[in-house]
């Protein structure tokens, strides 16, 4: 079968990743500016050569397209506003991939900010749900209790532990792995070790959910910029190349008999950037995955087929995912111990690694290295199979 | 805990479209929508089927019973009105008329788990509302 043939003809040429975390008085648009010139920067790029920009906006409001202005790009030949929750960074690559390679635009920014933290308020606040009085049947959830993302997954987990018999060890020891590759990562908020005595001593949220099964709220902005391979190859970093994309959308509509919670779109995105990367899960060097909840990584895992249906918790433990392990995966600490900044998360990590500018926690292997992006409550997913090597 | 959500301030309100859901629970009775021409039940409330694409829902009496899909504990009130409830024991059930509906378990009733047979009770829920929850068949 000859290969696909947009399989590593772009590659991820800068990378900016503003200060993350607790960085308060300053709006999201502001985060974003500041990411695309640390990624301009970082590529050795100018801005008058930008010709191409995608915006995704958080929770917080803007960025919007008025980035255009607030950067001074007078004019370009692609611009456009994505959003699908946690797959937008993946699907920014894509989208922008897909205007390189067709040519409508040689140099697009993707850029992702968020600034939900406000000060002297908690991370749950950010996330919380309305607090006012809901009206009709929309507001029939929020009677009963459920607000915000943490009980729509708790149920997700739940479930899948009522059917597999998956256990809370199991979800922390993915809190473990990923606490573990924090420690080497200097950007990580939470750099202590983490044993699972440590996990099970964290208060419950909303069981089976701890608070260290659920991600961080950070504030900050990630920008990576796509071009050409060719073109990439003369660019300050070395190119992490574009070899595999997929997405799916998955919905339960209310029906009875549908579930995305324990089989999800990762199942038709994955095996699609693995089809187009013309690899397996056994040519996976490592992972970054969307952990916006421990469980998010395991049921990932079992989607992409790296092990069967069920069998996800056996697979996470004894330190597989960890340093040291044989399946690397959320090398930077994830979401739930580095920052939260959506897809940017795994995604910046992922360009880090395929540099091999990991540093302390650069995982050995870095050929072939598998990027989750997930939205929603498990509907939307967006994969990317990045690699430095060009086939 | 009947008594304490009795006294909360309700939390939803009914609207011109969910009427009929709510009163009907406020006499104990789960009622949803229903495709006059395919028979398929709606959750959430439509205003067109999107089974078959007819515009002809009307309102009729639902079993009550269904299967558990999930659950959740919360020990975190996502309403401050719900804090004098902590832990909220959430329950999503499948019912029998295919429609997933998510809800609460019975305060005081026995745990459940993925595949339970449940059946719904009502609770009130302020202001002479009251809500469908579920506990075990």
């Amino acid at each position: 079968m000859p290969a696909h043939p947009l399989r590593a003809a772009t590659a991820i040429a800068g990378l900016g990743l503003t200060e993350t975390g607790r960085v308060y008085g300053r709006p999201a648009a502001d985060f974003a500016a500041e990411a695309v010139w640390l990624a301009l920067e970082d590529a050795g790029l100018e801005k008058r050569e930008l010709d191409g920009l995608i915006v995704n906006q958080g929770i917080s409001g803007g960025p919007d397209l008025s980035l255009a202005l607030q950067l001074g790009l007078p004019e370009l030949r692609f611009c456009t506003q994505l959003n699908a929750w946690g797959s937008s960074a993946a699907q920014m690559v894509q989208v922008a991939a897909l205007a390189v390679a067709s040519g409508m635009a040689r140099d697009v920014a993707c850029v992702f900010a968020d600034a939900p933290l406000r000060s002297g308020e908690g991370a749950g606040a950010a996330y919380g749900g309305p607090r006012g009085r809901a009206k009709g049947m929309a507001g029939l959830a929020a009677a009963y209790g459920y607000g915000g993302p943490i009980p729509w997954y708790a149920l997700a987990a739940q479930r899948h532990m009522d059917l597999y018999g998956t256990t809370s060890d199991q979800l922390g020891a993915i809190a473990v792995s990923t606490r573990a590759w924090a420690a080497g990562n200097p950007r990580a908020a939470l750099r202590e070790p983490l044993t699972l005595e440590g996990y099970r001593a964290s208060p419950f949220v909303c069981e089976p959910f701890h608070v260290l099964d659920c991600c961080l709220v950070s504030n900050g902005g990630a920008c990576v910029i796509v071009t050409g391979a060719e073109r990439a190859r003369d660019l300050r970093r070395p190119p992490v190349y574009v070899h595999g994309m997929g997405q799916a959308h998955r919905f339960d509509l209310g029906r009875a008999e549908r579930d995305c919670a324990t089989r999800t779109p990762g199942v038709e995105s994955g095996a699609a950037a693995l089809a187009m990367a013309g690899c397996t899960t056994a040519d996976i060097t490592m992972c970054q995955l969307y952990d916006c909840y421990t469980y998010t990584v395991l049921v990932t895992l079992e989607d992409y087929g790296f092990c069967k249906k069920g069998e996800g918790g056996a697979f996470v433990e004894g330190g597989r995912l960890g340093p040291g392990g044989a399946l690397p995966t959320n090398t930077g600490g994830g979401e739930l111990s580095s920052f939260y900044l959506w897809g940017m998360t795994p995604l910046s990590e992922a360009v880090i690694q395929g540099r091999g500018a990991g540093g302390a926690r650069q995982a050995p292997d870095n050929r072939r290295i598998l990027v989750s992006g997930n939205g929603g409550v498990l509907n939307h997913h967006a994969t990317l199979v990045l690699s430095p090597e060009v086939v | 805990m009947k008594d304490a959500a009795a006294a909360l301030p309700p939390i939803v309100e009914p609207d011109e479209r969910s009427a009929p859901f709510f009163e009907a629970a406020a006499r104990g009775v789960l009622r949803l929508q229903r495709c006059e021409r395919c028979s398929a039940w709606q959750l959430p409330v439509r205003r067109r089927c999107p089974a078959c694409g007819s515009t002809a829902l009307a309102w009729a009496d639902a079993s009550g019973r269904g299967t558990v899909w999930s659950h959740a504990r919360a020990h975190r009130a996502s309403h401050p009105a719900l804090r004098a409830l902590l832990p909220l024991d959430l329950v999503v059930v499948d019912l029998a008329e295919g429609v997933r509906m998510s809800a609460r378990r019975a305060a005081g009733s026995p745990p459940l788990r993925a595949g339970d047979a449940v059946v719904a009770v009502f609770e009130p829920a302020g202001e002479g509302l009251a809500l469908p929850v579920f506990r075990r068949a």
